[in-house]
């Protein structure tokens, strides 16, 4: 391993049918999960995103965790 | 009146099978281990027998913690939480019986077929080509209802339990179905259609991914929606949820080839596997940290919660398992840890801390809700957590003591370059930790029989007072 440029050395006419759509589903995946941090850190979607996390409290009024062990 | 709303509303029958189930096969996972650990450290208990043999009980007992107690307890906290997160009923409640019913039938093929040495011979996927059409048509069953009823939800969104189960579901079917291609030739006798590497490949593409997939997405499934519900607190932080639920969905397919290393597998496979390990670790203690976190401003609850308890000890084994795991892939590390018993540990402080813990916990919980009643003994739940938390420990030191001891052995030479020790001292070299490990399991198993005995001792008594009938009836009065 000589360089940097031999360690990325790709040989594109060995690249078969399968391996271009494994290569572009990959990133494009990639690229999708990079879209959904930056939807899910923007601070615009702070409050709508957080307050979903009330959903499994919502419906019940049961005071869980305290009788179960006291 | 609110229990009777929920009683009337919801289906508990199959989620209080599914419940009890589990807790039953804790016992029977746990004891065929402790079984087949103490073989290992005394060789008379296999009396000569094919059918007691460790190769032949050790995918029963595999198969009886991963897919009889983890299913169960997957299945009944699936459909438990899918309705209360979504407001509605299950979709098909004749469909979740044919799930409940399925799924103990093939545990019970399980059970018949591993002793009588009737296997794939592919870890974690032993189970003969019949059974795993059977696997398929049940899980997808488990599936479609879960997905049905999300369908049919009276929230507008769909909490992020949900995603982890639905994940799940999605990726073990692709994973199950492929791993499981096989050409039959007989109704007992299959051949897997890969071959050479590429069979090992899909092997451990399915193997890692049975871990990261089932006893991972899964069970943080659990931990979304069990830690909230039994601290009386909401999540953390949801956005960190979200993030941790993309981030494993993409990352846990790359890591199957670090199973590999220094095999047939092309060397860059397992470098690309190990590097993806190691870039997991920043999601996985994303999610555990949420989880803990959620605690914040409430942690007085650890004193007196036992249930709670067992869910928080098991995201610090969680955070432990997720951090040791990418370790042990990188290469260096894996050159002495890879064929001993370091990786038994690995996976028993996942195993056993948890994915053990947090179904534990999720136990208890359905145990009370489903029945409108608290637990026969909340002394035994502490006992049992004490019981779980050592006798987890004692197993996964032994492990460590031993797998670590066992490589440096192997690779030993002495000033001739010729090994150091032969094979069968490092055998014997073991023993001791042997006996420790089934002595630590042995410690764990006993917290499960006190989980069974509490479990059924609240049945009972919910049965003598008919709080179960009472919730009915109010429900149909009210």
């Amino acid at each position: 391993m000589n360089s940097l440029a031999d360690y990325f050395h790709t040989d594109w006419e060995a690249m078969t049918t399968s391996d271009w759509i494994g290569t572009i589903l990959t990133v494009v995946i990639f690229l999708l999960m990079l879209g959904v941090y930056l939807y899910a850190l923007r601070p615009k979607n702070r409050d709508s995103l957080e307050s979903r996390k009330y959903i499994p409290l919502d419906n019940d009024e049961l005071n869980n965790g305290e009788n179960n062990g006291g | 009146m609110l229990e009777a709303t929920l009683e009337q509303k919801y289906n508990y029958s199959v989620v209080r099978w599914f419940t009890i189930m589990s807790a039953v096969y804790l016992v029977v996972g746990a004891l065929v281990g402790v079984y087949i650990a103490s073989e290992l450290a005394w060789p008379v208990l296999n009396f000569d027998s094919p059918y007691l043999s460790f190769g032949r009980l050790r995918p029963l007992h595999t198969n009886a913690v991963i897919f009889a107690f983890g299913g169960c307890i997957l299945m009944g906290t699936a459909f438990y939480s899918v309705q209360r997160t979504c407001g509605v009923g299950l979709w098909s409640n004749k469909m979740a019986w044919f799930t409940f019913w399925g799924w103990n039938l093939i545990i019970l093929s399980a059970v018949i077929t591993l002793p009588l040495g009737i296997t794939q011979a592919k870890e974690y996927a032993e189970l003969e080509w019949p059974i795993d059409i059977a696997i398929a048509v049940v899980w997808l069953s488990y599936m479609f209802n879960f997905v049905m009823t999300i369908v049919h939800r009276k929230s507008s969104h769909i909490y992020v339990s949900n995603w982890f189960f639905l994940g799940m579901m999605v990726m073990i079917t692709y994973l199950h179905v492929v791993n499981s291609l096989a050409i039959p030739v007989g109704l007992f006798k299959s051949y897997s259609i890969f071959a050479g590497v590429q069979d090992a490949m899909i092997q451990w593409w399915w193997g890692h991914n049975a871990v990261g997939f089932y006893l991972t997405a899964g069970f943080l499934g659990i931990m979304y929606y069990f830690v909230p519900k039994q601290a009386g607190k909401p999540v953390f932080s949801y956005r960190l949820s979200v993030i941790h639920f993309w981030a494993l969905m993409f990352g846990y397919v790359w890591l199957g080839a670090h199973h590999l290393q220094y095999t047939a597998l092309p060397d860059w496979t397992g470098s690309l596997g190990a590097a993806v390990s190691m870039a997991m670790i920043i999601p996985s203690w994303g999610g555990a940290v949420n989880g803990m976190m959620t605690l914040s401003g409430a942690w007085d609850k650890l004193r007196t919660d036992y249930t709670l308890r067992f869910l928080i000890m098991s995201l610090a084994f969680y955070a432990m398992s997720v951090f040791e795991g990418p370790v042990m892939s990188l290469k260096t590390v894996n050159a002495l840890s890879h064929y001993t018993d370091w990786t038994i540990g690995h996976v028993h402080s996942g195993a056993l801390g948890w994915v053990g813990m947090v179904g534990i916990g999720a136990i208890y919980h359905l145990i009370t809700k489903t029945y409108h009643i608290e637990m026969w003994s909340t002394r035994l739940i502490n006992t049992h957590f004490w019981t779980a938390t050592i006798g987890t420990l004692v197993y996964i030191v032994a492990m460590w003591v031993s797998g670590i001891m066992q490589g440096l052995m192997w690779r030993a030479y002495d000033e001739y370059g010729t090994l150091a020790y032969t094979f069968a001292e490092s055998v014997e070299a073991m023993h001791p930790y042997y006996a420790m490990r089934a002595v630590g399991g042995a410690i764990f198993l006993a917290g499960a029989v006190m989980m069974l005995v509490n479990v059924v001792m609240t049945i009972l008594t919910a049965n003598s007072q008919g709080s179960v009938e009472k919730a009915r009836t109010a429900a149909a009065t009210a």
